[in-house]
């Protein structure tokens, strides 16, 4: 079920450059990175009662990565998606302080995407060993069928 | 050798000491519980379940590398898991054999292409038996096993034959 | 008869209250006495995995240990971290089932009915009725199947063998039926965005229904066999208890949640497939400790062969695949979609460019937020408890690392 998009935008209104829309997402919310752990604690608290953060993924969009927080609300049935933009060498402001459940998706996304993450209890790599290259990036490429064949 | 012939007219049996202890090692191939990814629950579970129960040939799970003879790596190995299956394979006593399970194992399998996977286990251990397969059928396991415990035989009698040409 | 070394200790009066000084050793004693109440133990850390049989895998979990009980715990993963994501951004559409398969491996229909349903939704294709009962009907005999391993693996941590020969018996049944329907064991690739490889095959819907007469009465035995018994109910009982805010903060879905007490079910609340066609209840617990983790399972299973049977009567007639083109180019655009795989909410995060690979290929694991709160839940428990509580929280790794 999609929230009201005006009702998310005016919870959000104190913050500057929040765009909300309606696409095949859902409802989306665009919120600066750094008023994302604020903006996320405001939706929590609201009467929307998002009370869960269902996922946490970044995406390289060949410019910038953009991070999308998928949150919920069970007494309400609605789902809304936060996204925020982040440069290559960006910082990830851990949410961990609202929602618990960030504490891993967090530091896989910033290994994998390379980024530096802030405010995080245990801000370790996750999956994979020191200094392996950030790999979901769009400029990491994947082995090719000669490297494969020739192993 | 027949059993029967210990309790028979012929109460004695000869035999090689080499060859006695080939004899009780190919038929108690003990392997590691070690189950890295799918062809665990295959080759590990299901295995040691009630259908196809390897318990009958001898083999036999065991939780530490200490007391394992085999060591089926059921998986994909990469570049993290790749230190572990290597100490794995040190603490194990000789002799020792390693069966490569399903197409991760033997050449990287369907993550061939990902950076961050090994192309096959036989960079990092020596392998006896390959089982292809994604994964491969708790048979094709059995069926590494008795291959496993021919190759055993074939090589005490390549041993034994060396050393009569020597002598 | 020999004194007891304890009376000896006492008649010295070391462990009366107030008779000992400290600092005040005479001369020649080299190390004041103390009383063991007073003997400070060392903090130990232990490291289990990745290679542990009770790990499910290759998790691995360092503890500190004081005594037998947990201080501290701290779980590491990334051992089996393959790149499903990565390499779904060079894979068609079509290709990504193979992906979803091995993430959760011990349920893979589950795995593959999402990545369909992202790109069905994305494409808006019309699924026939027949293919939307169909993927109902495989995906509840691989939520049994797959509880199955979690019964018998839960079983073995907490020491007991029995169970799990029995409950391999039953998911050797089922795997048969997959095999006739699927060609495949566990890596079905049955499940394609459109609808599903093929029809039932001769001979199937007996076999099913052969399975159907049996499995009551086995699953009655399960529940005997190993919730009937005082040791694993001792075990289980108020140990590793995830309260209702613990759930919901660190994003439990699926059984674990449930059994915390929010009933929440996708099948029920974001109807997929044929769900909202089928009659089943939602199985809740009371307190959220690992017993109800246990009965709340147990229940899926019983309300799974109850959604079989109802599949297998209903059965509707018709095609079992729409008409898609060779190659799948859905229109530029983000998606999610979720199904309840046996571990939870399995979601599938979906961004296209409109070409013939996605753009960005996300797969929410149900496992990944199980185990975060094992950080949660393990301090404070034995450590024998731990183990159990591993298992009792049912992860799978591959969807953990992905």
């Amino acid at each position: 079920m999609l929230p009201d998009a005006t009702r998310v935008k005016s919870l959000l209104s104190h913050f500057d450059g929040v765009e909300v829309e309606t696409t095949t997402l859902g409802v989306v919310a665009r919120v600066a990175a750094a008023d994302v752990p604020s903006a996320l604690g405001t939706l929590k608290a609201s009467d929307l009662d998002f009370v869960m953060l269902v996922d946490l993924l970044g995406a390289d969009t060949g410019e910038e990565i953009e991070i999308t927080y998928h949150l919920r609300s069970f007494s309400r049935d609605e789902e809304l998606f936060v996204k925020t933009r982040l440069p290559y060498d960006g910082v990830l402001i851990s949410v961990w302080n609202s929602f618990a459940s960030a504490l891993l998706p967090e530091r896989e996304t910033a290994e994998l995407f390379g980024l530096t993450l802030a405010g995080h209890p245990n801000p370790k790599r996750l999956l994979t060993i020191e200094g392996e290259a950030p790999l979901l990036r769009k400029s990491v490429a994947i082995r090719t069928l000669e490297e494969v064949r020739d192993r | 050798m027949a059993l029967d012939k210990l309790t028979g007219e012929n109460s004695i049996a000869f035999i090689r000491s080499e060859q006695l202890f080939d004899w009780a090692r190919r038929n108690s191939l003990w392997y590691l519980a070690f189950g890295i990814a799918c062809c665990a629950i295959e080759g590990l579970m299901s295995a040691s379940g009630p259908r196809f129960d390897f318990d009958r040939m001898g083999v036999f799970f065991r939780a530490s590398p200490r007391q394992a003879d085999v060591m089926i790596v059921a998986g994909t190995v990469n570049k993290k898991m790749a230190e572990t299956v290597r100490r794995l394979y040190d603490q194990m006593p000789e002799p020792k054999w390693v069966v490569s399970m399903g197409a991760c194992a033997n050449t990287g399998g369907p993550f061939r292409e990902y950076p961050n996977v090994v192309l096959g286990v036989d960079t990092i251990v020596p392998v006896d038996v390959y089982v292809p397969g994604c994964p491969p059928r708790p048979e094709a396991v059995q069926y590494a096993f008795i291959e496993l415990q021919k190759k055993i035989a074939e090589q005490t009698e390549g041993r034994l034959a060396a050393r009569r040409d020597q002598g | 008869m020999t004194p007891d070394p304890r009376d000896t200790v006492l008649d010295h009066g070391l462990l009366a209250e107030g008779t000992f000084e400290p600092g005040e050793a005479p001369a020649g004693i080299r190390r004041a006495p103390t009383g063991i109440d007073q003997l400070a133990t060392e903090h130990l850390i232990v490291n289990v995995g990745p290679q542990h049989p009770s790990t499910h895998g290759v998790l691995r979990i360092v503890a500190e240990l004081d005594g037998e009980e947990i201080v501290n715990a701290e779980a590491a993963v990334g051992y089996l971290h393959r790149g499903i994501e990565k390499l779904g951004e060079h894979r068609r559409y079509h290709q990504l089932a193979t992906l979803m398969d091995r993430g959760d491996y011990v349920s893979g229909i589950h795995g593959e009915l999402a990545a369909a349903l992202a790109v069905e939704r994305l494409m808006e294709i019309e699924v026939p009725r027949k293919a939307q009962w169909l993927r109902c009907l495989m995906s509840e005999l691989n939520r049994i199947a797959s509880h199955m391993v979690w019964y018998g693996t839960f079983g073995l941590d907490i020491g007991a063998m029995g169970q799990f020969l029995y409950a391999m018996r039953d998911r050797e049944a089922i795997l048969d039926i997959l095999e006739e329907v699927t060609g495949q064991r566990m890596m079905f690739n049955y499940v394609r965005p459109g609808g599903v490889l093929e029809d039932l095959p001769a001979g199937t819907e007996e076999k099913i229904r052969a399975f159907l007469r049996t499995i009551d009465g086995y699953l009655d035995e399960h529940d005997a066999l190993l919730g009937g018994n005082e040791i694993f109910l001792k075990r289980v009982r108020g140990v590793g208890t995830i309260d209702r805010e613990t759930a919901l903060s660190f994003g439990l879905t699926g059984a674990n949640l449930r059994a915390s007490g929010v009933p929440y079910d996708v099948r029920r609340d974001q109807p997929y497939a044929a769900y909202d066609e089928l009659e089943f209840d939602v199985p809740v617990g009371a307190t959220g400790d690992a017993h109800d983790r246990y009965l709340v399972r147990m229940e899926e299973m019983r309300q799974a062969v109850r959604m079989i049977r109802q599949c297998v009567d209903g059965m509707p007639e018709g095609e079992v695949m729409a008409k898609v083109p060779k190659v799948l180019r859905p229109p530029a655009g983000e998606i999610y979609a979720c199904v309840e795989s046996s571990r939870g909410e399995l979601g599938v995060h979906l961004v296209s460019d409109g070409s013939d690979t996605p753009e960005r290929f996300h797969y929410r694991g149900p496992s990944l937020f199980a185990m975060q709160v094992l950080e949660e839940i393990m301090p404070g428990t034995l450590f024998a408890d731990g183990m159990m509580l591993i298992g009792s929280v049912d992860v799978v790794l591959g969807e953990i690392d992905r």
